[in-house]
């Protein structure tokens, strides 16, 4: 049996408790309107490692994780942001990898974050190479890493001889697959070449489970796709001029001439359309974009 | 000499369930569920390490808490409830009360961290996981936590011998500290060129438990073999210190007026 005075803490409990929660959620409200607060999250109040790893108290594996989780967060909020800085990206990285030299994760998607140029990431492939070495060192036996730095060196930096140096340390690595070692190859040979970025691309989509990485593939090889047509647009635009004597004005006067069925779109289904140079080109509107740097068959030493 | 210690051991573990201490299980097993949840929403490519390197933290963590928590009052409670005179009235010897107690909280931790294991490969199989012989760096490393407790539990029952609980909370929790930073203390004095500092780090380095050596968490979320070497070499560590803070503790505790 209670008593009505124990009855009366119970209500006054029931009564009380969300409606005091519901109070320090107002004024919780109140304090995130008011602008920065103390400790905001963007602040990285510890940046030395071996700091982190003491205060961490032999948890360092956690601590990881969640350096690792927090860089993840910091790009996640900033990618694609016009203007966004990622200051503070790299030392998350190196905290985390600091921590846990193992982990893998953190090299492997670190190193795009960092590598990819404003405002998708930091622009700073640089750093990426450092990061990605790093992760070699403490994991001698990991191909992928090797791969990856291959693949910094040749997308983001166009340094293929350094590239196909990269691919070939992984291709001599234990359990390493046979695609590396031809990687190697074709990077020294055809550095910057299409055919060459579409391997790597293609490789990078069938490696990874993760679906930005594996839609970012998409992009690059669809953008591949798109310098592919160009680069046949352009040898037809050639052969309307000699048989006609001028450029044409749209893809329709090559169809008129026989010389192409149908109205050729890029990979989004955007027509292409013919500059006063005769050189075709991607419709203003399109999302497709052309990758800087890449040598089309023609241009490629022999 | 089981026949006084055994009835010891199983009356703390009863007290132990009587006083709730299992209800940690809860709040790890909502630890456990909401990290399998949301890792994979907030992070990229470490949902199996996170519940690994989560759930081995939150053993190694609960505990932790329990033993110094509850083996700093082992004997004060006894004292201050006066249940020791009547219990030492009955033909017993002091070191029997202290190695029953001892058991009793360790048979607590095991049991305690045995159902937490079982939380742990329920997350695993929740994120896709498979049991198999990839999993046993993890069974390893949660042998090597119960080392780990079984340690505390010995200093936190020495230090009670004769302080308050606070006192051997704050003694328990600093040398527990000390000894995770054991290997730092060592290259502290490798720095330098002091003989006397040099000779002080490393005394101190082979006094205090060396708590650094049963950390394989990071090595069971990599599946890294652990070999057998480092398994024996632990236990017998654990065992010899053990048995010396036991001894250690029954010297104080025979010595100590109860009047």
């Amino acid at each position: 049996m209670t008593s009505p005075g124990q009855h009366r803490v119970l209500w006054t409990t029931v009564v009380a408790v969300p409606l005091l929660l519901s109070a320090i959620a107002v004024v919780q409200m109140r304090i995130d309107a008011g602008g920065r607060a103390p400790g905001d999250e963007s602040d990285l109040l510890l940046r030395s490692p071996d700091a982190v790893r003491r205060m961490s108290l032999g948890y360092d594996a956690l601590a990881a994780d969640i350096y690792w989780t927090r860089a993840v967060q910091y790009y996640g909020t900033r990618a694609g942001t016009e203007g966004a800085r990622f200051d503070q990206l790299y030392p998350l990285l190196d905290i985390a990898t600091a921590l846990d030299p193992k982990l893998v994760a953190a090299y492997h998607f670190g190193a795009i974050f960092l590598s990819e140029p404003p405002a998708v990431g930091a622009g700073r492939a640089d750093l990426a190479v450092a990061l990605v070495k790093r992760g070699i060192a403490a994991n001698p036996g990991d191909y992928l890493l090797a791969s990856d730095l291959g693949f910094i060196y040749y997308w983001y930096l166009k340094d293929y001889s350094a590239s196909a140096n990269a691919y070939l340390q992984g291709s001599k690595m234990p359990d390493a697959p046979s695609w590396l070692g031809i990687m190697a190859a074709l990077v020294a040979q055809r550095g910057g070449s299409i055919e060459t970025s579409r391997m790597i691309w293609t490789e990078i989509y069938n490696s990874t489970q993760d679906k930005t990485i594996r839609e970012r593939a998409l992009e690059m090889l669809r953008d591949l796709r798109a310098i592919e047509d160009i680069e046949v647009l352009d040898q037809l635009a050639q052969q309307y001029k000699n048989r006609v004597g001028h450029f044409p004005a749209s893809s329709a006067d090559l169809r008129d001439e026989g010389l192409i069925r149908g109205n050729p779109v890029d990979p989004e289904g955007y027509p292409y359309v013919f500059g006063p140079d005769g050189r075709a080109q991607l419709d203003p509107q399109s999302p497709v974009t052309i990758p800087q740097g890449l040598r089309l068959p023609g241009e490629l030493p022999h | 000499m089981s026949a006084t210690i055994g009835p010891v051991a199983v009356n703390t573990f009863r007290e132990a369930v009587r006083d709730r201490v299992l209800y940690n299980l809860v709040l790890f097993a909502l630890l456990m569920m909401g990290a399998a949840i949301l890792v994979g929403q907030i992070s990229i490519g470490i949902e199996q390490l996170v519940i690994s390197n989560l759930g081995l933290s939150a053993i190694s963590l609960f505990g932790l808490v329990m033993a110094i928590f509850i083996g700093v009052g082992l004997v004060y409670k006894e004292i201050e409830r006066r249940t020791l005179y009547s219990l030492l009235a009955k033909p017993i010897h002091r070191w029997q009360f202290l190695v029953g107690k001892y058991a009793g909280l360790l048979l607590t931790l095991a049991v305690n961290t045995a159902f937490m294991t079982l939380g742990l490969a329920a997350a695993f199989l929740y994120v896709g996981g498979r049991a198999g012989r990839a999993d046993l760096p993890i069974l390893i490393a949660i042998y090597f936590i119960l080392l780990e407790l079984a340690l505390v539990t010995a200093l936190a029952l020495f230090f009670s011998c004769f302080s308050s609980p606070m006192l051997s909370t704050l003694y328990t929790l600093g040398i527990y500290i000390t000894g995770v930073f054991a290997p730092d203390i060592r290259s502290v004095g490798q720095f330098t060129k002091n003989p006397m500092l040099l000779g002080i780090t490393r005394a101190i380095y082979f006094l205090v438990p060396n708590f650094h050596n049963f950390n394989a968490i990071a090595a069971a979320g990599h599946g890294d073999a652990i070999p057998s070497s480092i398994i024996w070499q632990n236990s017998i560590y654990a065992v010899l210190y053990v048995v010396l803070l036991l001894v250690a503790s029954a010297a104080v505790f025979s010595r100590r007026n109860l009047k």
